[in-house]
């Protein structure tokens, strides 16, 4: 697909903000306004933005700009994995605590950013570790112990 | 007139203040130098640490305009000795600054880089410290109608001058106002495109958006060139440290015009440092370029763009501080840290929060000499911080990220809905969107709501108050004409050689 010389991202583009557009539209007209003195009330102003951004979409889809560079598929898989291991640091943050999950999603993201197995473990250790006493000794955040390991004690 | 100012030097001055003027000018030069970190993303990552400091408004001001300025010094590092940009105000530093990095030139080019983006913020805060006084004297008159037509006036200057795709420009913008519509609504109370999620009644918070817009779409962009070369241990030999008195002699006129020059643009809304280093190169290559050495190693081609951009950024706190508009994303994110703390910007915190106007201006002079002192002998120190691998920088700025979000409210839908903007942060990016219009609109967004539906309340829902002062009528022309003349110009200079040639 990277051969097609139409610029196409910006034309689905234009038409995905459309929808956006409809859609910001819909729900503010949907709106369930108390009686109010005021002359505007809160639909206006979005209703307003739907507008400008359809029309700014209509623009983009007849007068679309050059395709930009976009993953190939190798880059692709490792930008999903990357999502993935953002996603779960966010599930096992509280669950399993800050040091270890810290520890293994750092040692997973360097590995995924070119460092060797050694190299990424020991950045995994150190980071995790050193960050930890910098926020909880230094800046007096508290960081999660890990609710899953209390539970089993 | 300047009571301010000495009011000012009090709260700068203080042991703790100083000491946070020189943590972050530190810390921002550090921030900036590192690859693919720009001021806004440093700012973004370090901006809720130094909430956790719980630090007053002025000296949390304080510390995040010296990591502000202290990362435009850093931001050129990269420039000079890779020639890859740190941020888009730092490209036309490459032009020169990496031909004489090539000469072996690059110790005296960093100095000369810092002598420059000294002379340029000077100029540039002794401006704001005259200037900003008398605009903060003019906007005590802007009612909201004024304002609002002020708003669209800046966005309209931005869309024209920030990136190279209007359109994209201004669609970014309206996305960024729209993003600032969800939450409850404060006149009526209604809940808008919460749906109904709790954690979406305040708005979307400043913070997980900063994070997620920079930050996170930073570690994904970064992805691209992970396997490239880093150009680890690669930085060309920088020569002899300092640079000599006679070589910034040579360029003390591009020094002040450029900084002159910077500082103008700096003050017009929506334009920031890119622009000023752009305009400035081009127009010391046409006065000085006599013997066409521009582009291979001149020094001054060096000096005009560093000299201007550091200018630009001190400059665009002017419509910040007076008017309430931030000038560039940056001061836009600065701006969106003031709310945090019920400071809104403008007119009357010259009068209400002297402290806080004065302490910031203060601060900006005390750390423009902090970042000349550090930055001419350790930018051999700082330079090292080029050779960090991506793998250690890409894990330590998701972990800033999470707990910086993390510690808002420990609450774990935040981190999601920060990945979630980082997506579409990164999207955006890759559709050659700028963020910096995204985030000027998500800042001034409930402003500019505020302001219309104010001024429509005090008409009795009659438009014509928008356009009835000369203040707001003069800023509506200013707006059309921004967006006109750009197309019509090209048009009727082409228009005219054809009846010339003809």
């Amino acid at each position: 697909m990277s051969q097609v010389t139409k610029p196409v991202a910006d034309r689905l583009l234009g038409i995905v903000l459309i929808g956006l557009a409809a859609f910001v539209a819909v729900q503010a007209i949907n709106l369930e306004v108390p009686f109010s003195y005021e002359p505007v009330g809160p639909r206006a102003f979005p209703l307003g933005l739907s507008i400008l951004l359809a029309g700014l979409s209509l623009v983009l889809i007849f007068k679309p700009g050059a395709d930009g560079e976009w993953p190939h598929k190798a880059l692709a898989i490792r930008l999903l994995l990357v999502l993935g291991l953002l996603l779960a640091y966010a599930m096992l943050f509280t669950g399993l605590g800050f040091i270890p999950t810290s520890l293994m999603v750092v040692a997973a993201l360097a590995r995924l950013f070119g460092a060797s197995n050694g190299k990424a473990l020991i950045t995994g250790v150190l980071l995790s570790a050193g960050s930890y006493v910098l926020f909880t000794e230094g800046l007096g955040i508290a960081l999660p112990t890990g609710t899953w390991l209390a539970a089993f004690i | 007139m300047f009571d301010f100012l000495i009011e000012g030097f009090g709260v700068a001055l203080t042991p703790l203040n100083l000491g946070l003027a020189f943590l972050g000018a530190l810390l921002g030069t550090l921030f900036g130098a590192l690859p693919g970190i720009g001021p806004i993303n440093g700012i973004a990552i370090l901006m809720p640490l130094a909430y956790t400091l719980g630090l007053p408004a002025e000296s949390a001001l304080i510390l995040l305009a010296g990591i502000y300025t202290g990362a435009e010094y850093g931001g050129r590092m990269s420039s000079i000795l890779l020639n890859v940009p740190g941020d888009a105000g730092a490209v036309m530093t490459t032009l020169d600054g990496h031909p004489l990095a090539k000469k072996g030139l690059a110790g005296p080019a960093l100095g000369l880089s810092a002598v420059s983006s000294f002379v340029g913020a000077t100029i540039a805060i002794i401006g704001l410290t005259l200037f900003a006084p008398l605009l903060a004297e003019v906007a005590v008159m802007f009612g909201p109608a004024e304002f609002f037509a002020l708003m669209v006036f800046a966005f309209s200057s931005m869309s024209v001058m920030m990136g190279k795709d209007p359109i994209k420009t201004a669609i970014g913008a309206v996305l960024g106002v729209l993003i600032a519509t969800v939450g409850v609504d404060s006149g009526t109370g209604v809940m808008r495109y919460t749906f109904g999620m709790p954690e979406l009644y305040d708005g979307i918070d400043f913070v997980v958006m900063i994070i997620g817009l920079f930050a996170i779409s930073e570690i994904l962009l970064m992805l691209e060139h992970a396997h490239r070369k880093d150009g680890d241990g690669e930085l060309p030999p920088l020569g002899r440290v300092f640079v000599s008195l006679k070589e910034v002699l040579y360029c003390k006129g591009a020094m002040w015009r450029s900084g002159l020059l910077g500082f103008i643009i700096g003050v017009l809304p929506g334009t920031g440092a890119s622009v000023a280093g752009a305009v400035s190169y081009t127009t010391e290559k046409r006065l000085s370029d006599k013997e066409g050495t521009f582009g291979k190693g001149d020094m001054r081609g060096l000096a005009a763009p560093e000299a201007a951009n550091n200018a630009a950024a001190a400059g665009s706190f002017v419509p910040m501080l007076t008017l309430g508009i931030p000038g560039s994303g940056t001061t836009a994110v600065l701006l969106g840290a003031l709310m945090l703390y019920n400071i809104t910007p403008g007119p009357m915190m010259f009068t209400e929060r002297p402290e806080v106007a004065g302490g910031l201006i203060a601060s900006l002079y005390i750390g423009n000499i902090v970042l000349l002192a550090l930055n001419l002998p350790l930018a051999g120190v700082f330079a090292r911080v080029l050779t960090i691998p991506r793998w250690v920088l890409v894990p330590a700025i998701a972990i800033l990220a999470f707990v910086g979000v993390y510690q808002l409210h420990s609450d774990l839908t935040a981190i999601y809905l920060m990945l979630l903007i980082g997506v579409f942060g990164y999207l955006l990016r890759k559709l050659g969107f700028s963020l910096a219009p995204v985030i000027l609109g998500y800042v001034l967004g409930g402003l500019m709501e505020q302001n219309l539906r104010r001024a429509l309340s005090i008409s009795g829902g009659d438009v014509d108050i928008l356009w009835q002062s000369g203040i707001s009528l003069g800023l509506w022309i200013a707006a059309a004409a921004l967006l006109v003349l750009p197309w019509l110009v090209p048009k009727l200079l082409a228009a005219r050689t054809r009846r010339h040639a003809g």
